[in-house]
């Protein structure tokens, strides 16, 4: 079914007409989905597509390389805050910000990849723990930085307002046209690499870093790489964040969001850059949109809420809602360890093997 | 197979418990209801601030109870923002294109109101009164102010200001030294103290920053005690208060503490610090929850009946507080409702008096006041009501144009 008979099929980024022809039907459907979403969902497909770009992303670092980062939140604050301060202090135009931003990202990324060298499992999170800490605690004893009040970042000009030539992205559906074709951009460059001499390094790395040393893996270059690629996506999709949300301080980049972000990559499936996608989305779903209304629906919302305030607190439904994400969360982990990439392969061969 | 099956089911269960992509946003009312909605922390770090929204959840209950306003219920909504900007911002967001809201209140969080207010403002919904002095029109340095956004959360430097004639006008001290978060919360009531004190031609014996996430204040308290000072204003979150009176216990100094209205939860201070905040003056934009102010005591009668199981406390209480304009506004501004019409009598108040300081609104100034009570925790958390509302003379916001 999915065996590769030379090494060009191998790298090939769509492996065939049928994978080519969903993929131009997905872009299609994401074009055109404005059209008839309100703009309130446009607003949390930003924010699912910002964190698929940096799942993506992270999911080099953890699912390919085998290293752990607790402290991804740092580098998508370096993004966010780099962005907004290069255009608004320095006038640099949108695009070579995020971009000089995603690379002060990945530098940072290349320091903490060096303890990786030596450092490893539990040690390695500590260390990035401490980075992304740290970075917040900075950034907010900083008033250049806006401290912990935060700042504003400016509107959303992607021409180059000095030479007259403006370009105001003032919606969130001109917003969201600009992140989907990062974020296609960059989900494609990140399965691309997979397949090129880096990925495979990286994977050598994680099934075996002595192995690879062997075979002629530079451990030193390609762990700091990763971890710097890595970073460059978080920075980059930081950069993102800050015009969606408008407004940001830095507990906005706090260490619940870095364990947020590996939870998205171990819900969607490590090792895949399609699990990637599907854990941010299915993660920032839960976490931004799940049991919404419901306390609002004609005796249903009573009864849960009369029920979570007499069991649990007085706050209401919101104690359903932990327990709910929370739940759905350890069922995909204990019942499907592949995470949702491994639902997905499920369904496919299902469908292929159909009706037998 | 068998998993599969587990798989759609659990499908199927999304697809009941997800809400369906909705429709096109509404008018924040009809002949029925009034929609209000509120955003705030009652999950998350802040969770104990949560109390704010659901104060206001009891206002409302209260006016249906009592027939609605012009024959309209109001239909309140609460969306838990997590105290994340971008969770706010997708709630606020969500209340108002899939439900129309008319009015926000409340909303303790800075950075999420921050992250909103342009959102509100461009979508010409009300927003009255935000529950964080960090959203005041005045820092905005905007003529007129924004006309959606109506505020009377005192600002920090008339807070401090007011504490500080209180401290050396009626307590007579003379020695007085501050301890502030280094951050914008802090330095406003620093600037406050000061001027004050500069009118008595005095200056502050000592002043001492420390940083929201330190835990050990040993040196910053040796600083406070060596500089003599008999009286200390303390502008800090909740958690360095405790770190600072157990501090000061261990090393023998107790000067007369002064701190901002954010500590005013006497019961809640009382039992986290172990009993050390007992004598400890405070500011306060709330009136004592165990007074007997006819309006009080009406909540708190209502709040029995109605949220038996909330522990009625000073931020509860100020979720009603924060509520009490609107409804008023909607009540004078009689059947034809519309949001130009609410802003019409908003900007018509005048010393207007619910449960706070008197509230003065006009086209031109949208901060309601610069008055706080001052209060002393007694025994067991209890409160003393040392001085009523009492205005900064000296705020210069008000001689702005």
């Amino acid at each position: 079914m999915d065996m590769k008979r030379d090494y060009y099929e191998d790298i090939e980024v769509f492996s065939s007409g049928t994978v080519l022809f969903w993929s131009f039907a997905l872009f299609a459907f994401l074009f055109t989905l404005p059209l008839y979403l309100p703009s309130y969902n446009i607003y949390l497909f930003n924010i699912i597509l910002v964190h698929v770009i940096l799942a993506v992303g992270l999911n080099i670092l953890v699912g390919y390389t085998g290293q752990i980062s607790l402290g991804h939140a740092g580098f998508f604050a370096i993004g966010a805050y780099g962005t907004v301060l290069l255009m608004t202090h320095l006038g640099v135009p949108f695009f070579a910000a995020i971009i000089a931003a995603g690379l002060i990202a990945a530098f940072f990324g290349f320091i903490i990849g060096l303890p990786a060298l030596r450092l490893e499992g539990p040690y390695l999170a500590i260390a990035t723990l401490g980075f992304g800490l740290t970075i917040m605690h900075i950034i907010g004893r900083w008033d250049i930085f806006g401290g912990r009040m935060g700042i504003q970042a400016p509107p959303l000009d992607i021409g180059i307002p000095q030479w007259g030539l403006s370009v105001l992205l003032d919606s969130d559906v001109k917003m969201y046209y600009l992140i989907v074709v990062i974020a296609i951009i960059m989900v494609i460059g990140a399965r691309n690499m997979m397949k090129t001499r880096i990925g495979r390094a990286f994977v050598a790395i994680r099934d075996d870093d002595i192995a690879a040393e062997v075979m002629g893996v530079n451990l030193l270059a390609f762990k700091t790489l990763s971890f710097a690629v890595s970073a460059f996506y978080a920075g980059v999709a930081g950069g993102l964040f800050g015009f969606v949300l408008g407004f940001f301080d830095p507990f906005t980049f706090n260490l619940i969001l870095s364990i947020i972000f590996l939870v998205m990559v171990v819900v969607g499936g490590l090792g895949s850059v399609l699990g990637a996608v599907m854990g941010a989305a299915l993660i920032t779903y839960l976490q931004y949109d799940l049991l919404k209304n419901v306390d609002e629906m004609p005796y249903l919302g009573d009864v849960l809420v009369w029920v979570s305030r007499k069991l649990f607190t007085v706050i209401g439904l919101e104690n359903f809602n932990s327990i709910m994400l929370g739940l759905i969360m350890l069922g995909i982990v204990i019942f499907e360890p592949l995470g949702m990439f491994g639902i997905w392969i499920r369904i496919k061969k299902y469908w292929k093997t159909w009706p037998f | 197979m068998k998993r599969l099956s587990c798989f759609l089911v659990l499908v199927v269960c999304f697809l009941i418990v997800f809400p369906c992509s909705g429709s096109a946003a509404r008018s924040g009312f009809d002949d029925e209801e009034i929609r209000i909605g509120q955003f705030g922390p009652q999950t998350g770090p802040a969770a104990p601030w949560g109390a704010v929204a659901r104060g206001a959840g009891l206002l409302f209950d209260l006016v249906n109870e009592e027939g609605g306003i012009h024959g309209r219920k109001i239909k309140y909504y609460l969306r838990d923002d997590q105290y994340s900007p971008s969770v706010a911002q997708a709630g606020v967001r969500e209340l108002v294109e899939r439900h129309g809201i008319f009015a926000f209140t409340g909303g303790v969080s800075g950075a999420g109101g921050h992250a909103v207010k342009g959102y509100l403002a461009g979508n010409e919904v009300l927003w009255v009164v935000p529950g964080t002095a960090a959203l005041n029109t005045v820092a905005d340095n905007q003529t007129p102010p924004s006309p959606y956004r109506f505020c009377s959360y005192p600002l920090f430097e008339d807070e401090a200001s007011v504490v500080t004639k209180y401290a050396v006008e009626k307590l007579g001290f003379k020695k007085i030294g501050f301890l502030y978060q280094n951050d914008v919360f802090g330095k406003g009531g620093l600037t406050g103290c000061k001027q004050r004190l500069a009118s008595y031609d005095m200056t502050l014996v000592e002043e001492v920053p420390v940083e929201p996430t330190e835990k050990d204040l040993a040196s910053q308290m040796l600083r406070l005690k060596n500089s003599g000072a008999e009286c200390a204003l303390m502008w800090v979150s909740p958690t360095l208060s405790v770190i600072t009176l157990k501090t000061c216990e261990s090393i023998g100094y107790k000067p007369q503490w002064i701190a901002f209205d954010g500590l005013s939860d006497y019961p809640m201070m009382h039992q986290i610090t172990g009993g050390l905040f007992e004598g400890v003056i405070t500011a306060a934009f709330v009136p004592p929850p165990d007074s007997g102010d006819p309006l009080v005591s009406k909540y708190r009668e209502a709040a029995k009946r109605l949220a038996p199981e909330e522990r009625w406390g000073t931020f509860y209480l100020a979720g009603i507080l924060f509520a009490e304009p609107l409804v008023e506004a909607l009540r004078r501004v009689g059947p034809d409702l519309s949001t130009e019409a609410c802003i019409r009598e908003l900007n018509s108040f005048k010393d207007w008096k619910g449960l706070g300081a008197p509230i003065t609104w006009s086209a031109d100034n949208h901060q309601g006041t610069d008055s706080v009570q001052i209060q002393k925790c007694g025994p067991g958390g209890s409160y003393i009501l040392l001085q009523d509302w009492t205005a900064n003379d000296l705020a210069t916001w008000k001689t702005k144009k």
